[in-house]
């Protein structure tokens, strides 16, 4: 009898396996750049660092990449090296010389299968530096990206009239599943009304059901300067902020406005209500070397921007009591020491976070907080730094 | 739960096409069958974006209830029956681009995951089979026909992991699924299952005593264990089952 059971299972499967087997492997429809570089010593001296030369793990979403140089004007045809999917094909060649003084080249890579194919933008530019002895954020520039997601993205205008894509926010992980919100709807927006002009709004939101089933509840609203990787938003979501870009000046002082209302309840990560407590907006600075030993790029991400061994300084609003009234607040770095020429050169980085719930990071808040943010002023240290 | 209903259903049938049987008269059986059985909720052809199958854990399906056979002309005749049966499958696979869509009121992802799917089917089902027979000697006998089935418990669950969804196809921007508890995508679609099924069903009796014999029946759905419009999962699954089974002959 048993035999006859078994002889019956090898028949079932045989034939199972008739039909799903008898298949060959298809081709990949994936053709991302994984990663790009420009080798040779030659073309060290185009860049403030060696770590500047090459970008590793270049995000999935990315369309365009950017090699910081000193300056465009003397800069040789460069060749830029990509990693690239698997079986896929770039046009220009991988390694090719190219010339990047004009603008941006555009490379097309082209997937195994011939059907799919992504393109890239290549772009060099000029690392500007701060002249000025402070910088004013006044959430003017916002555009809203339409992409599948309609949301505002925030960036500044530098003293030399360029766009800067300094600022980052959680949007791009909102966006995935609620592709129909208005901007207005998302946890970070702009808004017409602020302190002056128009400001920064950041909005503690219910993440939704798909997100619920994730133990990832509620979305902060979130503005720092970086980059945001949403590919981590499900499985790591502390490695999805990026945080940093570099400066050749140190911070001291970092001033604004603000107004702050907590939302009503107070969840935790699996939504239980967390009787008694408030929810917090949180406001800090850090300031941090950006390479390792090895002349490798340093980031902070969620999980150790406050703890990194890389860090030189921080600041952090102490408090910032709910009112309805624009408020100035104000935190000052603590003491650090810094190398002047490695500043100089751009060797440190440093980022500045506006979260409208201290616990954003672990899920934990109040839907509805409202964090909003108008006029910053930095202040950079000017004694015996570098221009 | 699942044995107090077999034989609620066997109480209720017995009596039933035993009286059905005097009303027929002669040449009338009556077989009550149990059997296991074994099979997948499976696409016809299997898709390209599943690059293989990493496991296939038997589950115990089983099938039991009663057939009654009536002769008609020659060696030809009908039957008609009851059963009660599981339908359960615990399969592990691989994907490669695997098109899928996930809808929560407004909130939807759309894409393509490639990493490893586990996944658990448990149907729990009344079936009416109609068939004709054929008898090639008085120990064997065979039959053909088609079967109705009506769902009483159902369950479709499974978790993503160790993989990528790319978000409206393979150029996509990717959302890493890791391969801990809380980086998987677990998922739950039983209520997108459609709760009557129908397909078709070969089967033979072979007698070798004279009231107890073995029976072996192949059933192929012609629908999908999802309703019309549900995208998640790309193709139309059909369950596909083969039962080995006893039974015993009445009259």
């Amino acid at each position: 009898m048993k035999k006859i059971v078994s002889g019956f299972m090898a028949a079932v499967l045989a034939m199972a396996c008739i039909v799903s087997c008898s298949k060959d492997t298809p081709k990949n429809s994936e053709c991302d750049i994984t990663s790009a570089w420009v080798d040779g010593a030659q073309y060290e001296q185009y860049f403030y660092n060696k770590a500047d030369m090459r970008h590793d793990n270049i995000a999935s979403s990315d369309e365009e990449i950017v090699f910081w140089v000193k300056s465009l004007g003397a800069l040789p045809q460069m060749p830029v090296s990509f990693s690239i999917t698997e079986g896929s094909t770039i046009n220009p060649a991988n390694g090719s010389l190219q010339d990047f003084s004009a603008g941006a080249v555009t490379y097309t890579v082209t997937a195994e299968d011939g059907n799919h194919s992504r393109q890239y933008k290549v772009v060099f530019k000029e690392r500007q530096a701060i002249v000025d002895t402070m910088t004013l954020y006044s959430f003017e520039h916002a555009e809203t990206l339409e992409k599948g997601a309609t949301y505002h993205v925030f960036y500044e205008i530098n003293p030399y009239g360029q766009r800067e894509n300094i600022w980052a926010s959680g949007n791009a992980g909102f966006a995935v599943v609620h592709s129909d919100y208005t901007p207005e709807q998302y946890p970070t927006s702009q808004t017409p009304n602020g302190y002056q002009g128009k400001g920064l709004c950041l909005t503690t939101r219910d993440a939704g059901y798909l997100a619920r089933l994730m133990h990832k509840p509620i979305a902060a609203g979130n503005l720092f300067i970086g980059s945001f990787d949403g590919s981590m938003v499900m499985s790591n979501p502390l490695r999805c902020t990026v945080f940093g870009i570099p400066v050749n000046r140190q911070p001291v002082k970092v001033a604004g406005y603000y107004k702050y209302q907590p939302g009503a309840e107070f969840t935790n990560a699996n939504m239980d209500i967390v009787p008694g407590r408030t929810d917090e907006a949180n406001i800090y600075a850090v300031f941090f070397r950006n390479q390792n030993a090895a002349g490798e790029s340093i980031h902070l991400y969620g999980d150790d921007v406050l703890t990194s061994p890389y860090i030189v300084t921080k600041a952090q609003v102490a408090s910032l009591p709910a009112t309805s009234e624009w408020t100035r607040f104000e935190m000052t770095f603590d003491e650090g020491s810094v190398d002047a020429s490695v500043l100089a050169a751009f060797g440190y980085s440093w980022t500045l976070v506006f979260s409208s719930s201290k616990g954003g990071d672990s899920f934990e808040g109040a839907i509805g907080s409202t964090l909003y943010i108008d006029e910053v002023e930095v202040t950079y240290n000017t004694n015996g730094t570098a221009k | 739960m699942k044995k107090t209903l077999i034989i609620l259903v066997l109480a209720m049938v017995l009596p039933t096409v035993h009286v059905m049987a005097e009303g027929l008269g002669d040449g009338l059986s009556l077989k009550v069958k149990a059997g296991y059985s074994i099979g997948a909720s499976t696409p016809y052809g299997m898709p390209e974006a599943i690059e293989g199958i990493d496991a296939f854990r038997l589950t115990p399906s089983f099938r039991a209830g009663v057939d009654a056979v009536q002769p008609l002309t020659g060696r030809w005749g009908v039957s008609a029956g009851l059963f009660v049966e599981s339908k359960a499958m615990d399969v592990a696979v691989r994907t490669k681009g695997y098109h899928m869509e996930m809808r929560q009121g407004t909130e939807s992802i759309e894409g393509v995951f490639t990493g490893h799917v586990g996944q658990q089917i448990s149907m729990l089902m009344l079936t009416l089979p109609v068939c004709a027979t054929y008898t090639i000697s008085p120990k064997l006998e065979l039959r053909a026909g088609v079967y109705g089935s009506l769902l009483l418990n159902n369950k479709f669950t499974g978790v993503a992991s160790d993989g990528y969804i790319r978000r409206g196809g393979p150029t996509g921007p990717k959302i890493i699924i890791g391969d801990t508890p809380e980086a998987q995508a677990t998922y739950d679609f039983s209520d997108d299952m459609r709760k009557l099924q129908a397909g078709a069903t070969v089967g033979v009796d072979w007698l070798p005593w004279s009231r107890l014999g073995f029976s072996l029946d192949l059933t192929v759905g012609f629908t999908s264990i999802f309703k019309a419009g549900f995208k998640t999962v790309e193709q139309p699954l059909y369950p596909i089952y083969g039962t080995l089974g006893v039974f015993y002959m009445f009259l």
